[in-house]
Formats: C-alpha cells, sequence, structure tokens
C-alpha cells in the first residue's frame, strides 16, 4: 500500500493515510471479483445472481457522455473492487475488537466513534474502503425495532426486506455507474425504521477511501415503514493522492404512508490539488421514493470536495399529497468540476417539490446545476418551486444553470428562477470596513448567500458545513 | 413509408452549381443527412420535439421536387403604406421598394459563396446546405434608414404537397442603418408540406434592424427555420415572434453579440391549439463587453397543443457587464395540452447579470371569478385573460398600425378558441 503524502495541500486537513494492512480482492473487473466479494460476504445464493445479472447487463452500456465534466477514461480492470482492513473479515463484536489505528483514524476525522463518548448522541456506522467498521448505538436502535447495520449484515439477516426493496428504486439496468455498483458493491447502510417509529436519534454513516487504487461503491438503503420518521446524515473524506480514484455509491430511499426521510450529506473527498492533479471522481446514483400517500423525502448536500462531482438525488412523487425537496450547496475551487442537480418526478395528485439550490465557482472550476421537473398527466394540482442562484468569482471558472422543465396538466404551476452574479463589492467594502479581511468578508458573505440551505442540515452538520464553506474558497480571492 | 427518408445524390446534379468546391459541399451535407434522417429525441437539441416521430407520423411520402411558381395574384395588406418582396415557395418573385432610395438597397436571388461551415450536427441544417437554391439576398447600404416598413410575403402555393422546401436568405444592414421587416406568411395550399429556412442576417456597426414575424391563417406547414445573426458594435436587433397555427413550428435563432455594446430582444407570443406544435430555440451569445439581450416567451396552449422553449445564454470570460434575461411564461388551459422549457445559462464572465425565470401554470381563478361577478360568462372571461396575457408582447410594438395589424390576427386565433 501506498503511504506517501503527496501534496502538501494544507487545506486539506483530511489527507492522511492510514497505515493498515488490508486484503484486496484480485485487481480487475471480471466475474470473479464479483464471486470473491459476494463470498468473502458470506452473501446468498440470491444476491450473488443479482450482481451477475448487474454485471452481464453492464457489458451492453456505456460509459454516459452527455455530461458538462468531462474526464480522462477510467481503466475498469486497473481498480481494486473489494479492500477491507485486515481482521475485518470477521466482523467484530465491539469496539475493542477493533484495529486501535482504525479508531485513531476516526478520531482524527472528528467522528464519535466510542461509544462511552457518546458525544453529540449520533448513531455511526463508519464505512473504511470497502466495508463497514462499526456501528454504534445499536442496542437503543434495536430496542425501538429500528434496524441499522452494514447492509452486508442486513442481506444475511434481513433478507426478505433487502430482497423487496432493493433495486426497486435504482433498478440494476439504471445507467452505467448505478449497474456497475449493483455489480460490485461491497458495503454500506442499512435502515429500517418500523410503523409509527420517530427515530430518537440523527443516524450517521461516515465513508473513507483509503487504500489506494481503489474504488468506493458502498450502497445505502432507507425504509421508512408507514408514519415513520428518520434523519439521516453522511460524510466523505478521502486521503491525499496525486491519482483519480472512483466512488460510485447507489443511495435508495423508500418512504411509505405518511413517512418522512430527511438525507444529508456533507462531502468532502479529496478535490485534488491546486493544478487539479488527483481527486476523487463522484459518480453518485441517489434516488428516493415516495410511494405512499402524504409522504415526505428531503435531500440536503453540502459538496465541497471531490474533482468531479456528478450526482443528481431525486424523488419520485408516486403517492398522493406526498413531497419532495432538494437543498443544495456546490462549492467548487480551482480545477473541481461539480454537475450536480435533481430530478422531481411528479406522478401523484397534488405532489409538491420544492429546489433550493447555490453554486458557487472560484479558480478554473466549472459548476452546472442540471435538473428536471417534470409533471405528468395524471399529477393534477402539483406544484413545483425552484431558485438556482450562482456566485461566480473571477473570470476563469464558469456557472451553468441547466433545467429541464416539463409540464402536461393544466392544474399544476411550476415556477423556476435562476440568477448569476458575482460578490457584491459594496457588501464586500462594508466587511472590510468592520475590520474584517478579504478572505473572511468573502467567507461571511458566501455563508449568508447559502444560508436557506444551511439552516437545513442538522446541528451537528450545520457548524462543520459553514467552516467548509470557508476552508474550500481560501485562496480564491485576490 | 417515410421510415427511411432518403434523397437520391442525383437531385444535386439537376442545382446548377457554380464550382466543384460546391458540389462537394452539397454532397458532404447531403451525405450526412441521409445518413442520419429527421432528429428525433435522442438528439438533445431535439428533445422536447420529436421530428422524425412527427414526420412518420404526418407523411406517407416525400419529394424534394421544385414546384412550378406560378401566382396570378399576391393579396397584399392594405392596413398600411408599405414596401414589399415576394417570396413564392421560398423563391424570389417580386419586390417594390416605391417609398425608399433605391441606390441604397440591393436585392438579388440568392448564391452561396461559403462553402467552409464547419461540420452541422442537425440533419436539416445539412439538408439545407446541400438542396437549397433559392431564397432572396437583401442588402441595405451604410447610412440609410428605410422610411417604411419592408413586408416579406411568403407565399406557398396550392400545389405543394408532400414536398419538402429548402431556401436560403440573406439581410445585410450597413453601418448606421435601419431596417424594419415583417415577415408576413401566406399559405395556400392545404396539403402538409415542409419548409426548410436558412437565414443570416448581419448587422454592421450602429445598425438597427427590427423584424415581425406572423401567420395569415392556420395551416397545414412543417416549418424549420434556422437564422444565424451576426451582431456587430452598438447594434440593434429586436424581433417579435406571432407563428401561431403551423402543425410543426421550430424557430431556431442563433444570436452573435461580436460587438461592444450590442443590444438584442426577443419577444414572443403565442396561442396554440389544437394540433399545433411549436419549439423556439434560441442560442444568445455574448461574445464582447456591455451587451444586453433580453429574451420573453409568452405561450398559451389549448387542446392538444405543445410549446416548447430551449433559451440558452452563453457569456464568453470576456464579455464582462454583460445583462442577459430571459423569461419564459405558459397558461396552460387544457390537460391535454403540454409545455416544456429548458432555460439554460453557459456563463464564464463573473461580473454579469444574467438571470431567467420560467412559469407554466393554469389560468388564475381569482380572477375568473372576479370578471364572472361582473357579468362575463367563463369563456369570456378566460378570452379576456388570454388576451391580457398575450398582449403584453404585442404592446411593445412601437407603430400603431403595425400593432393593431397585428392584435388583429392574434384576436382571430383566439376568438376561434
Amino acid at each position: 500500500m501506498k503511504n506517501e503524502n503527496i501534496n502538501h495541500n494544507q487545506d486539506y486537513k483530511y489527507g492522511f493515510t492510514t497505515d493498515i494492512e488490508s486484503i484486496k480482492a484480485p485487481k480487475g473487473l471480471s466475474e470473479k471479483t464479483i464471486r470473491f466479494i459476494s463470498k468473502i460476504k458470506k452473501e446468498p445464493k440470491w444476491m450473488l445472481d443479482w450482481r451477475l445479472k448487474a454485471f452481464n447487463r453492464l457489458k451492453f452500456l456505456k460509459e454516459p457522455d452527455w455530461q458538462k465534466p468531462k474526464f480522462p477514461k477510467i481503466d475498469y480492470q486497473d481498480l481494486y473492487y473489494y479492500s477491507a482492513p485486515k481482521g475485518m473479515t470477521d466482523k467484530p463484536k465491539n469496539l475493542n475488537e477493533v484495529d486501535p489505528k482504525l479508531i485513531e483514524t476516526y478520531n482524527k476525522l472528528g467522528i464519535p466513534l466510542n461509544e462511552q463518548k457518546k458525544l453529540s448522541g449520533v448513531a455511526v456506522d463508519a464505512v473504511f474502503d470497502s466495508v463497514s467498521v462499526a456501528t454504534t448505538f445499536k442496542d437503543e436502535l434495536t430496542k425501538k425495532g429500528i434496524i441499522f447495520c452494514p447492509i452486508s449484515e442486513a442481506i444475511q439477516k434481513h433478507s426478505d426486506l433487502v430482497k423487496k426493496y432493493l433495486g426497486s428504486v435504482i433498478p440494476i439496468s439504471d445507467h452505467y455507474f448505478a449497474t456497475l455498483n449493483s455489480a460490485v458493491f461491497t458495503d454500506g447502510s442499512f435502515v429500517y425504521i418500523p410503523p409509527n417509529t420517530r427515530c430518537p436519534m440523527e443516524l450517521s454513516t461516515y465513508f473513507r477511501i483509503n487504500a489506494s487504487e481503489t474504488g468506493q461503491f458502498e450502497r445505502t438503503l432507507i425504509i421508512a415503514d408507514k408514519g415513520s420518521y428518520v434523519s439521516y446524515l453522511e460524510g466523505c473524506t478521502a486521503p491525499m493522492r496525486d491519482e483519480n480514484q472512483l466512488h460510485a455509491a447507489n443511495v435508495e430511499l423508500i418512504a411509505l404512508d405518511d413517512a418522512e426521510i430527511k438525507y444529508s450529506t456533507v462531502q468532502n473527498w479529496y478535490p485534488g490539488d491546486k493544478n487539479g492533479v488527483g481527486g476523487i471522481y463522484n459518480f453518485v446514483t441517489k434516488r428516493g421514493a415516495c410511494r405512499g400517500k402524504n409522504s415526505k423525502i428531503s435531500w440536503t448536500q453540502v459538496e465541497t470536495g471531490s474533482a468531479i462531482t456528478w450526482k443528481y438525488p431525486s424523488c419520485i412523487l408516486q403517492g398522493d399529497n406526498s413531497i419532495g425537496e432538494f437543498y443544495s450547496i456546490a462549492i467548487t475551487n480551482n480545477h473541481q468540476k461539480a454537475d450536480t442537480g435533481t430530478k422531481m418526478i411528479h406522478l401523484g395528485k397534488n405532489t409538491k417539490s420544492k429546489i433550493i439550490s447555490k453554486g458557487i465557482s472560484a479558480g478554473k472550476a466549472d459548476n452546472t446545476y442540471r435538473g428536471l421537473v417534470d409533471i405528468g398527466r395524471k399529477a393534477l394540482n402539483s406544484r413545483n418551486y425552484t431558485q438556482c442562484d450562482s456566485l461566480l468569482m473571477g473570470n476563469k471558472c464558469g456557472a451553468h444553470t441547466v433545467p429541464y422543465i416539463k409540464n402536461k396538466n393544466s392544474s399544476s404551476t411550476i415556477e423556476h428562477e435562476a440568477t448569476t452574479s458575482k460578490i457584491n463589492e459594496e457588501q464586500l467594502f462594508y466587511c472590510n470596513q468592520r475590520g474584517l479581511d478579504q478572505e473572511e468578508a468573502v467567507s461571511l458573505i458566501v455563508n449568508g448567500f447559502c444560508k436557506d440551505v444551511l439552516q437545513q442540515l442538522p446541528m451537528e452538520f450545520a457548524v462543520e458545513a459553514q467552516k467548509l464553506v470557508g476552508i474550500s474558497l481560501e485562496g480564491s480571492v485576490g | 413509408m417515410t421510415n427511411s427518408f432518403q434523397v437520391n445524390s442525383k437531385e444535386i446534379s439537376k442545382i446548377k452549381t457554380t464550382s466543384k468546391r460546391e458540389k462537394d459541399f452539397r454532397i458532404k451535407n447531403l451525405n450526412f443527412f441521409n445518413k442520419n434522417g429527421f432528429p428525433n429525441k435522442r438528439h438533445e437539441d431535439w428533445k422536447f420535439s420529436d421530428l422524425r416521430e412527427i414526420i412518420y407520423k404526418n407523411f406517407k411520402k416525400l419529394n424534394t421536387k421544385n414546384t412550378s411558381v406560378k401566382v396570378k395574384k399576391i393579396n397584399f395588406i392594405k392596413d398600411f403604406d408599405h414596401n414589399y418582396v415576394a417570396i413564392v415557395n421560398g423563391e424570389l418573385h417580386s419586390s417594390n421598394f416605391k417609398f425608399e432610395d433605391k441606390n441604397k438597397i440591393k436585392i438579388k436571388i440568392f448564391k452561396n459563396k461559403n462553402f467552409s461551415q464547419e461540420n452541422e450536427s442537425n440533419p436539416l441544417i445539412c439538408l439545407n446546405h446541400a438542396l437549397a437554391n433559392k431564397g432572396y439576398h437583401l442588402e441595405i447600404k451604410d447610412n440609410y434608414k428605410f422610411k417604411k416598413t419592408v413586408i416579406i410575403y411568403n407565399l406557398f402555393t396550392k400545389d405543394l404537397k408532400d414536398s419538402i422546401l429548402n431556401s436560403r436568405n440573406k439581410i445585410k444592414v450597413g453601418k448606421n442603418s435601419e431596417l424594419h421587416t415583417i415577415d408576413f406568411i401566406i399559405n395556400e395550399s392545404k396539403h402538409k408540406f415542409v419548409n426548410n429556412v436558412y437565414e443570416n442576417v448581419a448587422l454592421a456597426n450602429n445598425a438597427v434592424y427590427k423584424n415581425i414575424c406572423i401567420q395569415k391563417d392556420k395551416s397545414q406547414g412543417y416549418f424549420h427555420k434556422f437564422s444565424k445573426n451576426q451582431l456587430l458594435s452598438k447594434s440593434k436587433y429586436s424581433t417579435f415572434i406571432f407563428p401561431s397555427g403551423l402543425r410543426f413550428n421550430k424557430l431556431d435563432l442563433e444570436f452573435n453579440l461580436e460587438g461592444k455594446d450590442s443590444e438584442c430582444n426577443l419577444q414572443s407570443a403565442s396561442f396554440l391549439n389544437k394540433d399545433d406544435h411549436q419549439e423556439i430555440k434560441t442560442k444568445m451569445n455574448h461574445l464582447a463587453p456591455n451587451c444586453k439581450s433580453y429574451q420573453r416567451v409568452k405561450n398559451v396552449l389549448s387542446s392538444d397543443g405543445k410549446g416548447v422553449y430551449q433559451g440558452k445564454i452563453y457569456v464568453k470570460n470576456i464579455a464582462q457587464k454583460t445583462d442577459a434575461y430571459q423569461l419564459s411564461k405558459a397558461m396552460i388551459l387544457s390537460d391535454n395540452s403540454e409545455f416544456d422549457s429548458k432555460p439554460e445559462l453557459e456563463i464564464y464572465a463573473d461580473d454579469v447579470k444574467c438571470s431567467h425565470g420560467s412559469t407554466s401554470g393554469k389560468v388564475d381563478e381569482d380572477a375568473i371569478h372576479y370578471l364572472m361577478t361582473r357579468g362575463l360568462d367563463k369563456k369570456e372571461s378566460t378570452k379576456l385573460l388570454i388576451n391580457g396575457f398575450l398582449n403584453e408582447v404585442i404592446e411593445m410594438i412601437k407603430s400603431n398600425s403595425v400593432k393593431n395589424f397585428v392584435k388583429g390576427k392574434l384576436k382571430k386565433q383566439i376568438y376561434g378558441y
């Protein structure tokens, strides 16, 4: 395993690597690799068949090429599809059995893995490279009947639930990266909230890519049964390397009658250095289905990391009166590229959706909002409101807005607004006058610009996100 | 039929070509069209208007025959004094500039001299490149302001049936000159046909060009127009589009604001009723500093009418102080109608003011209620509201006589509702 830090980028504080021996699957994408992953995970046969079906489908698919950020061709045969810290092949029963070095890593990341500390009362599932390392607060959750565990465990213990819902929102034949994930996904989180239960704490997953030349393919499945509520947080970091690493996750959310899911992401994968070398390719498929009446799915994302971000958390509003929300901040600096947005597909009656997107572009970065609002013929009395604002810093970066708007019935209303501007000179001057230096002032103004979205984040994340906003833009002014 | 509509390369040998270069250019473009056929929705630019499907559904056969051009009489507009250019089936028929200084105006049959166009990905433009051999070329010399409007009568004759017409037009307005035109489309054919136009407008420094495009009656035409417009320093371009009543109409407009301080203004109001399908696609390229562009597209959709607006504002990194705005509003009256829009921004300069808004929704119920309490019935109230909705655009026309003329035409369409 490579261990040297090639870059000396001080801005990215999560750029360390952890020296832990790891077990890897044979390099390359093949049926053998998939069988290896399935075997090491002790999966039942139906799961293996499901993966192989996806793999066969993959052979006929091509990588999409319509998106704005172009990237060099990925050599899928030159990647490790499974990498696990040694000793993880048998799951640790409790934290004492976990490699102390791993715990140290998570402490560096500021993740409260240690149950005794009970720092913020957040239940955490930490995913290191390809496997889920530890899940905290299990007992308390079990009492309520909530299942929160690695998906590999759920496949064995709750196979009926997994079988029923896995792939029901993102079918295995969806698109290249989703299908790739279906074939080789290694771990991720599984959440099931029983009927009429309000999850007492925030559930959280931290993802970390440590080993080099690995791709991370996690899969998250969240099911909120009738009348339940859950808030889920996701955070991501990776060491600094001068190569590009692939992260292609699939996240599926299912909300049944009267259920509500709130999904928040702070994505801070390594963005590459100032010259655009290295960084993570973040090609993620996130989709939620409001299956039941009066259900609600809300996505909040703060995207500051990754060399290329390419994701569109979507809501399929099937149930009558269901609600979809999307709040996003995407910050790109240096050579980062982000192409992100959402899809709101209205199928049920009286469905509502709201999209607030804030894009900030600095350095030589490109930031694109791309979204679809589609109100079907039968989605009577539906409503959508979209607002996309972009902020540009300097004339070497770009900000783009590509909304697709379709309205197919006469009782629905769609409103869309977008603006592009730069930081107001007068505001900057005012801040300078009050004693703030240029960078502090920019950070303050940008935070204000993003306020609508930051407010949607749970407390624990909001503080971190605010800091991130400032850090991501360091060096972009002047 | 038309599952694979192909044009025989013999058609090209029928066209009088001046050079081998021209012939090669035409053949190259024809091959591209034959290979790709009519564009379908897999084409990003045709996502909302699947022309291939529309053509297959409505045409049993298609031909590229040049029809005879014999017109006995053109019904000129008598509402106001004007100059005219008459185009019959795409071909220049006659012209009259009796109110103007004829030394300042040049009009002739269009001859293409530029065969170096970069590769086009739109098969219809390629088809036009390959087959177009008619159209007009209108040139206005420097320092001349037109006294009266020029009406360009676009007449389509009765004998048109299942044909594809390809024509090219060019308008050049010299320095400090001003020209106002009205494209007036009169369709006498009761049959279906395709009209495919490629248009160029070039405005020199300080030139002003105003254009109104309007349809006489509902017709069976399937129209596609690609228009490439060049704006040099301080020039002003304004266009009003009122093209309701065609079975299919796609206007693909590209504006290149190449000179500093140039301005472009695009306004459209249409009432789309049964069997109407209309798409307005714009690309506003801000290539120099301090330019302004404004786009406003208003649609009322009834029955199974479909309206599409695809607008793009592109701002190059040197085009600082750009002020660009896009607005699309749609009023949907029926559950079978549809409005799709894609207002796009692509911006590389930071000191700019760019925004867009897009709304689509129903008629304001409160307003209807109000009007009904005043004694109007529901239909009348709706009509009144539609009128008000679309009139906002018409009110922007400065000349009173032209305004009233347009109002009359639009009223006729709405009252058919």
